[in-house]
């Protein structure tokens, strides 16, 4: 979709629903957010609607910061330990890899 | 090549790929032997046998290869120094060590276990005639499974009065994180050599040129850890794909008695008295599945077998006062899966007797030498039986299971005072020739079957003894003790049958039509397996039936339930079986432990053996070249690739600098 056809009002409310949108426990939405409107908020020229384009914008962004380093940890933690944790490892795991611990 | 390039000529309408698919064909045509190029790099080994993981309630045991196989460098092993080349010095690590079997033992193992990320796999070369000894099994067998145990006798638990199997040198119950195949010494055992002269000598001391002579084993085992690891694994029904992952080893008991109970009363039955004679079926070896325990099982439950006949016109004329019951464990290798099971259902009322019930027990053990001279005297036998001190602990056996519920009177016959005399308990070697086994070498297989050989007289000694001992313990006619005679003929039809060849004449005329494909003109396999089809209980289960019941003259349609329909004879006029229907009270019993019926499968008191399950288990040979080369050629590769991208890039922008052309383009309207 080509943003530079669509009226500010519009391009506002489309970046309000991703950011709301994100909040449904769905990070990638908050990294659309971001790359899509990354040129709409700082690099165009300003426009009345682009303040609140930018908040969004920033504000996305840390959501899905903050979501990378929550998996980041989670995962390095499961992989590391899930041998280790016996029978709540194999409750957690989806697959559980065949002949290694 | 032939078939792929048809397959890249795709299915082509157009007459140009009609003409192409016929001109190859025409070539293929001509050159019959199309040949893959896999078959040119790969040279598969066939006769080989993996060694497999098991596990138990605490530990895995047994050899486990990575999921892609592992890849080693051919090392033919002179000797134990000789170790140092994969082990430290040799410059291609990881290398697969092949050992003849002199040297398969426990300090090469240990020492190749240690340094595993120099030693890729181990191959075996297993040889016709057998070493002086060889145990791989532990020196106290189901130590923690019998009687004694730390409230119960301590100073005779954990062989600390007797050492039963002092040749075992444990390897069986190692685990080791390579994969180890057995071969045979044949055809492609020679070829490997002859593969690793040829390439991977070092001459002079420095190092063998690639390429090498490599050898690739696949044998990922599924399982891990422990039995309650893999048994939650097998009942997660939450992941996506949901896979077995291991099994419990079991299979069937097979159990008759002279007077027949009915298969569905169970529990306790008033004014029943019991005689058991007891012995066991199955055996086991280092690798998977090749185990035949002549000396070990096959020659006690062979003489049970004989004196089982012994007793049958006896038992109808003059029936004794007590019943005396006939029973086959399986499974007892492995922590008396078997037995466990019987003596769990007679405690928990599932089988037709109680542990009341029962009066003593005979168990036949291991009965290779029990005739030490063969002098014939008239009326006795040319043996005597010694009985030990009694500050002697009972062997591994059956009967400890049944003490360890109940304490019950009993004897366990075996040709060892203390320590095992089998030099190869539960190993490969433990065959035919380890019971002096000969034939004469002119006699063709049904000559053979019929030849008396002198194991079959000693057992048969054994097997009269012993049936005249049960005929009285159950307290039967005094006077008529004298004639129980156990048949020699039988004994040695039988040992042939189990030790040499189960496609014999006999063995075919006692089993059931649907049954006939189990019969191969090798020994049948006694390890226990997960399958609940091993080849020996089937065999027994029909041999009890046909020496202890009786024909009839029923039809096939008549014949149903306790009632087994066996082939027969073919008369010597016809081509078509005498089939008959034979009326005995033989049953099978199931023998998984109770560990997997009540799901305690970290039990202490029950044995909770697991075979792990498998993909496929295969062995190749191979030339690879070093990594250098390899790393070359792929460096080639992506150089090449690079400078197509640039020349492109560069003609395309060049474009109309190269193909300038002197008309002007025609500006069409697409």
């Amino acid at each position: 979709m080509n943003l530079e056809r669509l009226p500010n009002e519009e391009k506002l409310t489309l970046c309000r629903k991703y950011y709301f949108g994100g909040f449904a426990f769905l990070p990638f939405l908050w990294l659309v957010n971001v790359v899509w409107f990354f040129k709409e908020a700082f690099v165009e020229p300003t426009y009345t609607e682009q303040l609140q384009i930018k908040t969004y914008v920033k504000r996305s962004g840390l959501g899905f910061l903050l979501w990378v380093a929550v998996l980041t940890t989670w995962i390095t933690i499961f992989q590391h330990f899930r041998a280790e944790w016996g029978e709540v490892g194999d409750y957690l795991s989806f697959t559980i890899p065949l002949g290694i611990p | 090549m032939c078939s792929n390039l048809v397959r890249c000529l795709g299915d082509g309408n157009t007459s140009l790929q009609k003409l192409a698919t016929s001109i190859v064909f025409f070539f293929c045509l001509s050159d019959v032997s199309c040949n893959s190029v896999e078959q040119k790099i790969y040279v598969e080994l066939n006769n080989t046998v993996p060694c497999v993981r098991l596990l138990n309630a605490t530990h895995q045991i047994g050899c486990q290869s990575s999921i892609s196989g592992d890849t080693g460098v051919i090392h033919v092993l002179e000797s134990e120094a000789d170790l140092e080349w994969p082990l430290s010095k040799g410059p291609n690590p990881p290398y697969m060590v092949l050992l003849e079997s002199s040297l398969f033992t426990r300090s090469i193992m240990m020492k190749m276990k240690n340094e595993s990320n120099r030693v890729a796999g181990v191959a075996v070369v297993v040889p016709n005639t057998s070493p002086p000894e060889f145990s791989p099994h532990t020196t106290c067998p189901n130590e923690n499974t019998g009687v004694y145990s730390d409230n119960y006798g301590p100073n005779l638990a954990h062989c600390n009065t007797t050492v039963w199997n002092p040749r075992g040198n444990g390897l069986s119950y190692e685990e080791f994180d390579f994969p180890v195949f057995s071969l045979k010494e044949d055809n492609e055992t020679e070829f490997i050599k002859q593969c690793y002269l040829d390439h991977n000598r070092a001459v002079n001391g420095s190092a063998p040129q690639y390429p090498l002579c490599a050898m690739q084993l696949f044998s990922h085992m599924h399982a891990v850890t422990n039995t309650p690891t893999c048994m939650r694994r097998n009942d997660i029904n939450f992941s996506i794909n949901p896979e077995m992952v291991c099994d419990p080893l079991g299979d069937y008991n097979v159990w008759g008695s002279i007077r027949p109970y009915n298969d569905t009363v169970f529990g306790h039955k008033e004014n029943e008295s019991v005689v058991i004679a007891a012995a066991r079926l199955d055996s086991r070896a280092f690798f998977w599945e090749v185990s035949t325990g002549a000396e070990g099982s096959v020659s006690g439950f062979v003489t049970l077998l004989a004196a089982a006949q012994a007793l049958r016109e006896v038992t109808h004329a003059a029936p004794p006062t007590r019943n005396i019951l006939f029973a086959f464990f399986q499974g007892e290798t492995f922590d008396y899966i078997g037995s466990s099971r019987m003596v769990y259902d007679m405690e928990n009322g599932k089988f037709v007797i109680d542990l009341d019930n029962i009066h003593s027990v005979l168990e036949i053990g291991q009965v290779k030498n029990l005739v030490n001279n063969l002098q014939s005297s008239t009326a006795g036998l040319g043996f005597l039986l010694v009985e030990p001190n009694v500050s002697q602990p009972l062997p591994p056996s059956s009967l400890q299971r049944f003490l360890r519920a109940q304490p019950i009177p009993g004897i366990v016959l075996a040709d060892h005072e203390s320590a095992f005399n089998n030099r190869y308990y539960e190993s490969f070697y433990d065959n035919a020739a380890n019971l002096n086994l000969t034939y004469p070498s002119d006699l063709s297989p049904e000559e053979q079957l019929e030849f008396v050989t002198d194991t079959a007289k000693s057992l048969t000694d054994v097997a009269t003894v012993v049936a005249r001992a049960l005929y009285k313990q159950a307290g039967g006619d005094e006077s008529l003790v004298n004639t129980i005679k156990a048949d020699p003929k039988i004994v040695t039809q039988m040992l042939y049958g189990f030790l040499v060849s189960s496609n014999n004449s006999w063995f075919q005329a006692v089993m059931a039509p649907e049954l006939k494909n189990i019969l191969k003109p090798s020994p049948p396999e006694y390890y226990v397996g997960v399958a609940m089809s091993s080849t020996p209980t089937r065999l027994v289960q029909y041999l009890l039936a046909n020496l202890t019941g009786a024909a009839t003259n029923l039809t096939q349609s008549q014949c149903m339930y306790s009632y087994l329909w066996v082939q027969g004879i073919v008369p010597p006029n016809s081509t078509e079986r005498d089939s008959f229907c034979v009326r005995a009270s033989v049953r099978l019993t199931k023998a998984v432990s109770p560990a997997f019926e009540l799901g305690e499968y970290a039990s202490k008191d029950y044995s909770t053996w697991t075979e792990s399950r498998w993909k496929f288990i295969k062995a190749r040979i191979f030339l690879v070249a070093s990594r250098d080369l390899e790393m070359l050629t792929l460096g080639v590769g992506v150089a090449v690739l690079f400078t197509s991208l640039l020349v492109t890039y560069f003609i395309s922008t060049k474009a109309d600098v190269l193909f300038s052309s002197t008309r002007e383009p025609a500006s069409a309207a697409y």
